[in-house]
């Protein structure tokens, strides 16, 4: 996406530092800048986090859980019952223009729609970890819908992982209303969703969820959490989504060069174990919040969130 | 008389169809006894490809690729001049898919969607490493590829990546090497390549390789689906073989449209 120019000798520099195993801001190759997770920012969401890397990139994710018919196919028979037992998930990233002019008006549009679908394709099937089948109410009819919308508030590198460690947290967060159902006999079902609270459910498999592990190639070798520069330097990208399990979720590469097929094994090896180290870095992050709040609760305190001065 | 009589009244409430399971029909079985698929192929194998060159007479090249219902065109102008400049070295690589709106299941929308315009995203990513863009400055290649049918959504994206590195090549456009590209589906633990819709509708994953056989290199992979890695490396190899092979055939249509040329 950025179109910024970069010079030779910036090129190189870049080059260098990741064949030494030192970039410009003192990481190693394989080392992520800090992170900083905070959920449940935005009363009006189902559910919602944000997640911001280093003193960059900012991506703020909320989750809205709304009633709807439950998805209808016609075409194929074993598939068209699979679906009408299915709860949906439907996602969307927008890059604000306040992390980036270049994002003014229409100009992200592309942009947004690559990071939108390749968000879709991760958690919209069974690789997504949702269980979706939770989500239905009344088979064939009325089911949860899911909307994800993530908005990228600042731009500094490495968006995707960003926006997946978000996703995750802010569905660990999102609460589900509990639905009472009634059998008023021939066949007719009906249901009441509970004003209470303190009743809801967290979405099943929340914790399967993968991440993702952008692995920037640049000369022979690869970096992770790659600054706007590095990413000019960049040659190929290749997007790894791992789960807890350490299963591959999802590969995709992108940008404009190509990858020998034994350094793509070795990309691939690599983010699979950084994707499970940061998967249970995450984890711990979101349980020690929750502890924190449940001690403070229990003790009467105030619970305040950092909310949007979170910075070191 | 409410409502606005220029609109289409439609019925205010709606109902969902009825989907009557037929008991005769059942599962549709993917392999027989002898390990076969429903078309008489072995898992490893493909389907016969179709590919020809010099289908439009307009473009300064073209391709036409077949793998039984599959059915892709693709046309290529330029390189020209591009319409309004922005600094940069290299040539700019335009690829635009678009699936006709009675080549899928369900009708498409004669306008661009989101699909679209992503997949015309990877095609771009595919195809530009083995294109001599810093050769081209100031200059644009227009790449438009029509799926006339597709019957599954990887090997159809695989065939169109397949189908326009030839008809780059076809226009003349120099290039590093040829791009190759199939598919495969991972259907309870096995391998099968270039799988149709039937196969896709069942899978658990699927992935989809690009490769330029000469260099040895990857343009582009596209996996989905929850795969052990072992699995993911042996469909990678799976996947490289078959390229090269899609490659010969690829070599073969070049050929044959030069010899065309010449007489």
């Amino acid at each position: 996406m950025p179109p910024a120019l970069i010079s030779p000798s910036e090129n190189d520099y870049i080059l260098r530092g990741v064949d030494s195993n030192i970039r410009a801001d003192g990481r190693g190759r394989l080392d992520y800048r800090q992170i900083i997770l905070e959920t449940g920012l935005i009363t009006q969401a189902s559910g919602s986090a944000r997640c911001r890397l280093g003193e960059g990139t900012d991506v703020l994710v909320g989750i809205k859980v709304e009633l709807g018919a439950v998805e209808l196919d016609g075409a194929d028979e074993d598939v068209a019952a699979i679906k009408a037992k299915r709860g949906r998930v439907v996602c969307n990233v927008e890059c604000s223009p306040i992390a980036s002019q270049q994002f003014a008006g229409r100009g992200a549009d592309d942009f947004n729609n690559e990071l939108t679908q390749m968000l879709d394709r991760v958690l919209n099937g069974p690789q997504g970890g949702l269980n979706l089948e939770k989500l239905c109410i009344i088979p064939g009819q009325q089911c949860w819908i899911v909307y994800i919308d993530a908005i990228v508030l600042d731009y500094a590198g490495n968006i995707l992982d960003t926006i997946f460690m978000a996703t995750r947290a802010a569905l660990y967060n999102t609460k589900i209303p509990k639905t009472i159902i009634q059998d008023r006999g021939d066949g007719e079902i009906e249901f009441d969703i509970s004003d209470d609270e303190e009743e809801w459910e967290r979405i099943e498999g929340w914790d399967k969820v993968p991440v993702a592990i952008t692995l920037n190639k640049i000369g022979s070798r690869h970096i992770v959490d790659a600054t706007p520069l590095e990413e000019l330097t960049t040659e190929a990208k290749l997007l790894v989504t791992v789960n807890k399990d350490g299963k591959v979720c999802g590969l995709q590469k992108s940008g404009g060069g190509s990858i020998n097929p034994s350094l793509l094994n070795d990309m691939v090896q690599t983010g699979r174990s950084l994707g499970q180290s940061l998967i249970q870095s995450l984890d711990e992050m979101l349980q020690r919040e929750e502890n924190d709040i449940n001690l403070k609760r229990a003790r009467k305190e105030r619970i305040e969130k950092l909310g949007f001065f979170a910075a070191i | 008389m409410a409502g606005d009589r220029r609109r289409i009244q439609g019925p205010e409430v709606t109902v969902a169809p009825i989907i009557i399971k037929s008991s005769d029909k059942g599962k549709i079985q993917l392999t027989d006894a002898n390990g076969q698929r429903r078309d008489g192929r072995n898992l490893e194998d493909i389907r016969p490809i179709f590919l020809k060159t010099g289908l439009i007479s307009q473009a300064n090249g073209s391709a036409y690729i077949e793998l039984r219902r599959t059915k892709i065109a693709c046309g290529v102008y330029g390189p020209r001049q591009t319409k309004i400049p922005s600094f940069s070295g290299k040539g700019n690589l335009n690829c635009e898919i678009k699936f006709t709106p009675f080549s899928c299941l369900k009708r498409r929308q004669p306008y661009r969607d989101a699909q679209e315009k992503e997949l015309s995203q990877l095609v771009f990513e595919a195809l530009a490493p083995s294109i001599r863009l810093d050769l081209l400055p100031k200059s644009t290649i227009d790449i438009y590829i029509s799926v006339l049918e597709n019957d599954g959504m990887a090997s159809c994206f695989a065939a169109a990546i397949t189908c326009a590195s030839v008809a780059v090549a076809d226009a003349g456009i120099e290039m590093l090497d040829q791009v190759a590209a199939c598919s495969a589906s991972y259907i309870d633990g096995d391998i099968y390549m270039d799988s149709d819709l039937v196969e896709e509708q069942r899978e658990s994953g699927s992935l989809v390789l690009s490769y330029m056989p000469s260099l040895n290199e990857v343009t582009h992979i596209l996996q989905s689906g929850e795969v052990e890695v072992s699995l993911t490396t042996q469909a990678i190899e799976q996947c490289t073989d078959t390229c090269s092979k899609i490659y010969s055939v690829m070599n073969h249509s070049l050929l044959e449209s030069v010899k065309n040329r010449i007489q």
